[in-house]
C-alpha cells in the first residue's frame, strides 16, 4: 500500500509542507521540565525532550502514563503547571492552541462531518482567509499526495478508517504545521490495516519532512515509527533514545520489560564480572560504571540467549551458566525455550567435565532459575531440543542496571 | 386448548399475539385520535365550502390566526436562541448549581399552563411585583403578554432537543478546529452549528407547534379581546361559546392542518435533519 504513495514527481513538494521557520539540523520542538497535576494525582513530572527537524519521536507508555497529556500540552489544549514548550525556537507555552500552528491527528480523526474531504482539507486556509485560487491549488496537491483525488467530494463517513486518517493528515499539512502530533493514530484500526497504514504514514512523513510526535502504547509501532523513542512511566520519562538504544540498551527495568520480553537476574559486581549465584558472567565494559560489590540487575532479551549442548558456545557469546531445557514451544516465526539455570552448583575444578546438576525430574529442578530464550527457525531445526536436555547458556548481549532497593533512588 | 394454540403457532408460524395486539392498537387509535380529527373536517365542511370559506376570512378570524403566528414566531425565535445558549453553557461548563439551573429550565413542562398564566399576571399585572415598576405601562392584556406566556410555556422544548446533541458531540471536533487555527466564533459557526442543524430545526418546530396551540396561559394574560389579543385557540373557544360552531370549526381546521404539516416535516425530514448523526 505504501507503493500507492507518490514518490518520483513530488520532488518539488518536499520542502513545501514543512513549517517555514524550519532550519536545517535545528530543533523542531522542545519540551522542558513539564509538570502537571490533575486534582491530587501527578500526571507529569519534570518531562523534557527534543524533536529534531524532520524527525519523528514516539512517546511510548502504558495507558495513564501521561503521554496524551504531553501531546495536548504541546498542542495547547492543556496547560502545564510547570515547564515550557518551544516550537522552532519560539516559546509557545502561553499561546492558545489556535496560534501555535501545530497539526493534531486525533485518534478519532475528528474530521468535520458536515464538510466534504475537500472542505475539510481547505478549512485551515479558509479561516486564514487565503485566496480561493491558492486554496484550490493546495487542496489539489494534497489530495494527490495522500491519494484521495477520487474521494474529494465525499463526506468523512463514506471513507474507510485509513482514508479518513489521510484526510486528517492532509488537513493539517495544508497550513504547514510547526509539528505534527499523532494521538494513538492506529488505535481504532484492526491489526492488518494497522501494519499497512504504519508503513504508509511513515513513507508519507519521510516525504513531507514535517517533524512529528507520535503517542502510542504499542511497542512494535514505536520501534517502527520512531526515529527516537521516549518511554514514559507514570508521568516520568524513563529513557529517550533511538529504537536500537531503548531496545538493546534499556536504561531501566521498566523500559526493558515494556519494550518486549526481557529476562532479569540479580547479581553482584566482582572484578570485572557479574556474579549471579555461583555463575560468573565476564562483563568488563558493562560493569565499569559500577563499584565493586554493588548489586546489579542483569537484563537480556530472549533472542540474546545462545545455547549449546556441548560446552562450546558460539563466537561472541559469553558463558553464563549451565541449564536444563524445561519446555519447548513454537510461536510462529521462532522457537521459544524455557530454561532453568543452575546458579547454585559448586565451582568446577580444573579437570572436571562440565556438570549439569539441574534436572527436570529431581527436586533440584526447583532450585533452577527460569529464563526464556528464543531461536530463529533455521537454528531450531538444525539442533532440536527436548525437555530435560542439558545445555550451556551464554549471552550475546545484555544490559547491566543498578539494583536500587528503593525506587526513590532513581 | 392452550396446547393446541401453541402448536398451531409453532407448526404454522402463526402468532396469535400479532393480530390481537395490532387490533387493540388500531381499535384504540381510531376512536381516541383519528375520529375526533376527522369530525373537525366533516363538520367544518358539512354546510358547504362557501360557509367554511366565509368563516375563515372573517376579519376577526384572520386576525386571530395572524396573531397566533406572530406571537408564536417570536416566542420560538427567543426560545431557540436561548435554548442554544443554555445548552452550550450547561453542557460545556460545570459550575456550582448547574443541575439546579437545568431543573429550573425544565420546570415549565410540569407546570399547568393556567398556573403559568396566573403567575405571569401576578408578576407583570398592573399591581404585580414587577408590573408596579412599569409606571403605568400596560404589559398584560397585549400581544407582548401573549409572547411572554408562550416563552414561559415553551421554554424547555428547544433546550431539551438541543442539549443532548451538545452532550454527545465529540469534543475533539472543536479541539481539532482550534488547533487548525479557528477562533471560538469560527469554530462555533463552521463546526458546532452545522452539527446542530437538525436539533435546531426540530426544536423550533416543536416550540412553534406548542406555542400556536397554547390556550391556558394565553387566556389569562391576554384578556381574550377579539380583534386585539385573541389568538386562534381563544377564537375557537369564544366562537364555540357564542354558538357559532362553523366559525370555530374553520379555524380548528386550519390549526389541525398546521400541526399536521409541522409533524410531517418532523417525521419525514428526520433523515435529512439527522443526516449528521449517521456521519459520525
Amino acid at each position: 500500500m505504501s507503493a500507492k504513495l507518490k514518490t518520483p514527481d513530488t520532488a518539488e513538494l518536499h520542502e513545501s509542507w514543512a513549517p517555514e521557520r524550519q532550519k536545517r539540523n535545528g530543533l523542531a520542538a522542545s519540551v522542558q521540565g513539564l509538570s502537571k497535576r490533575f486534582k491530587k494525582s501527578r500526571v507529569l513530572e519534570d518531562v523534557s525532550f527534543d524533536v529534531a527537524e524532520g524527525e519523528s519521536l514516539v512517546l511510548l507508555g502504558a495507558s495513564g502514563s501521561g503521554k496524551t497529556t504531553i501531546l495536548r500540552i504541546i498542542a495547547g489544549l492543556e496547560q502545564p503547571d510547570k515547564g515550557r514548550v518551544i516550537l522552532h525556537g519560539k516559546d509557545v507555552t502561553d499561546l492558545p492552541a489556535r496560534e501555535r500552528g501545530v497539526g493534531v491527528i486525533f485518534q478519532s480523526y475528528a474530521l468535520f462531518p458536515r464538510m466534504t474531504v475537500e472542505k475539510n482539507i481547505a478549512f485551515g486556509l479558509k479561516i486564514r482567509r487565503r485566496p480561493r485560487k491558492e486554496r484550490r491549488e493546495t487542496v489539489n496537491r494534497l489530495l494527490e499526495l495522500v491519494r484521495l483525488e477520487e474521494h474529494r467530494k465525499k463526506h468523512p463517513w463514506q471513507l474507510s478508517g485509513g482514508q479518513q486518517q489521510r484526510v486528517a493528515i492532509a488537513r493539517t499539512l495544508a497550513y504547514k504545521p510547526q509539528v505534527l502530533l499523532f494521538d494513538e493514530p492506529f488505535g481504532a484500526l484492526d491489526a492488518q490495516t494497522r501494519v499497512h497504514l504504519r508503513r504508509e504514514i511513515r513513507a508519507l512523513l519521510k516525504e513531507v519532512k514535517v517533524p512529528t510526535v507520535f503517542v502510542t502504547h504499542d511497542q512494535e509501532e514505536a520501534l517502527e515509527m520512531g526515529d527516537h523513542i521516549a518511554v514514559l512511566n507514570e508521568g516520568h520519562l524513563e529513557q529517550v533514545g533511538t529504537p536500537d538504544e531503548v531496545y538493546n540498551h534499556p536504561a531501566s527495568e521498566y523500559v526493558a520489560t515494556f519494550l518486549g520480553a526481557a529476562n532479569l537476574l540479580v547479581g553482584v559486581v566482582t572484578g570485572g564480572a557479574i556474579e549471579i549465584g555461583t555463575a560468573r558472567l565476564p562483563a568488563e565494559k558493562e560493569t565499569r560504571r559500577f563499584r565493586e560489590g554493588q548489586s546489579v540487575k542483569l537484563v537480556f532479551r530472549p533472542e540474546d540467549v545462545c545455547i549449546s549442548q556441548d560446552a562450546n558456545l558460539a563466537e561472541g557469546c559469553r558463558r553464563l551458566a549451565n541449564g536444563v531445557i524445561e519446555e519447548v514451544s513454537f510461536v510462529g516465526a521462532y522457537e521459544r525455550l524455557n530454561i532453568r539455570l543452575d546458579l547454585t552448583h559448586r565451582r568446577q575444578s580444573q579437570d572436571e567435565p562440565p556438570l549439569y546438576q539441574v534436572t527436570v525430574n529431581t527436586p533440584e529442578r526447583m532450585t533452577g532459575v527460569p529464563i526464556m530464550a528464543t531461536r530463529p527457525k533455521p537454528e531450531a531445526s538444525a539442533t532440536r531440543f527436548k525437555p530435560g536436555d542439558r545445555v550451556a547458556v551464554g549471552l550475546t548481549s545484555f544490559s547491566v542496571l543498578p539494583n536500587y532497593t528503593l525506587a526513590r533512588q532513581r | 386448548m392452550a396446547i393446541k394454540i401453541a402448536s398451531i403457532r409453532h407448526v404454522r408460524g402463526f402468532d396469535i399475539a400479532r393480530p390481537v395486539s395490532i387490533g387493540v392498537v388500531l381499535g384504540l387509535m381510531l376512536p381516541l385520535v383519528l375520529l375526533p380529527m376527522l369530525s373537525i373536517f366533516i363538520y367544518g365542511t358539512s354546510k358547504g365550502l362557501g360557509v367554511f370559506w366565509s368563516s375563515l376570512v372573517a376579519p376577526e378570524a384572520i386576525f386571530a390566526l395572524k396573531l397566533s403566528l406572530f406571537t408564536s414566531f417570536w416566542a420560538t425565535a427567543f426560545n431557540v436562541i436561548f435554548g442554544l445558549l443554555a445548552a452550550y453553557v450547561l453542557s460545556r461548563y460545570d459550575f456550582w448549581g448547574r443541575n439546579a439551573v437545568i431543573v429550573t429550565i425544565s420546570l415549565p413542562t410540569a407546570i399547568p399552563t393556567a398556573v403559568a398564566g396566573f403567575a405571569l399576571l401576578l408578576l407583570w399585572g398592573p399591581y404585580g411585583v414587577l408590573g408596579r415598576l412599569l409606571n403605568g405601562v400596560q404589559l398584560m392584556f397585549t400581544a407582548y403578554a401573549i409572547i411572554l406566556a408562550n416563552i414561559f410555556v415553551t421554554f424547555p422544548l428547544a433546550f431539551g432537543v438541543i442539549k443532548p446533541v451538545f452532550d454527545t458531540m465529540s469534543r475533539s471536533l472543536e479541539e481539532a478546529s482550534a488547533t487548525i487555527g479557528a477562533t471560538r466564533w469560527q469554530t462555533f459557526w463552521y463546526v458546532t452549528l452545522p452539527s446542530l442543524r437538525g436539533a435546531i430545526v426540530g426544536g423550533a418546530l416543536l416550540t412553534f407547534a406548542r406555542a400556536v396551540g397554547e390556550f391556558g396561559s394565553t387566556i389569562l394574560v391576554s384578556g381574550n379581546l377579539a380583534g386585539r389579543t385573541q389568538t386562534a385557540p381563544l377564537y375557537i373557544f369564544a366562537k364555540f361559546n357564542e354558538g357559532q360552531i362553523e366559525a370555530a370549526n374553520a379555524i380548528a381546521i386550519v390549526l389541525a392542518l398546521l400541526s399536521f404539516v409541522i409533524f410531517s416535516v418532523l417525521f419525514f425530514a428526520r433523515d435529512w435533519l439527522e443526516f449528521e448523526a449517521q456521519e459520525k
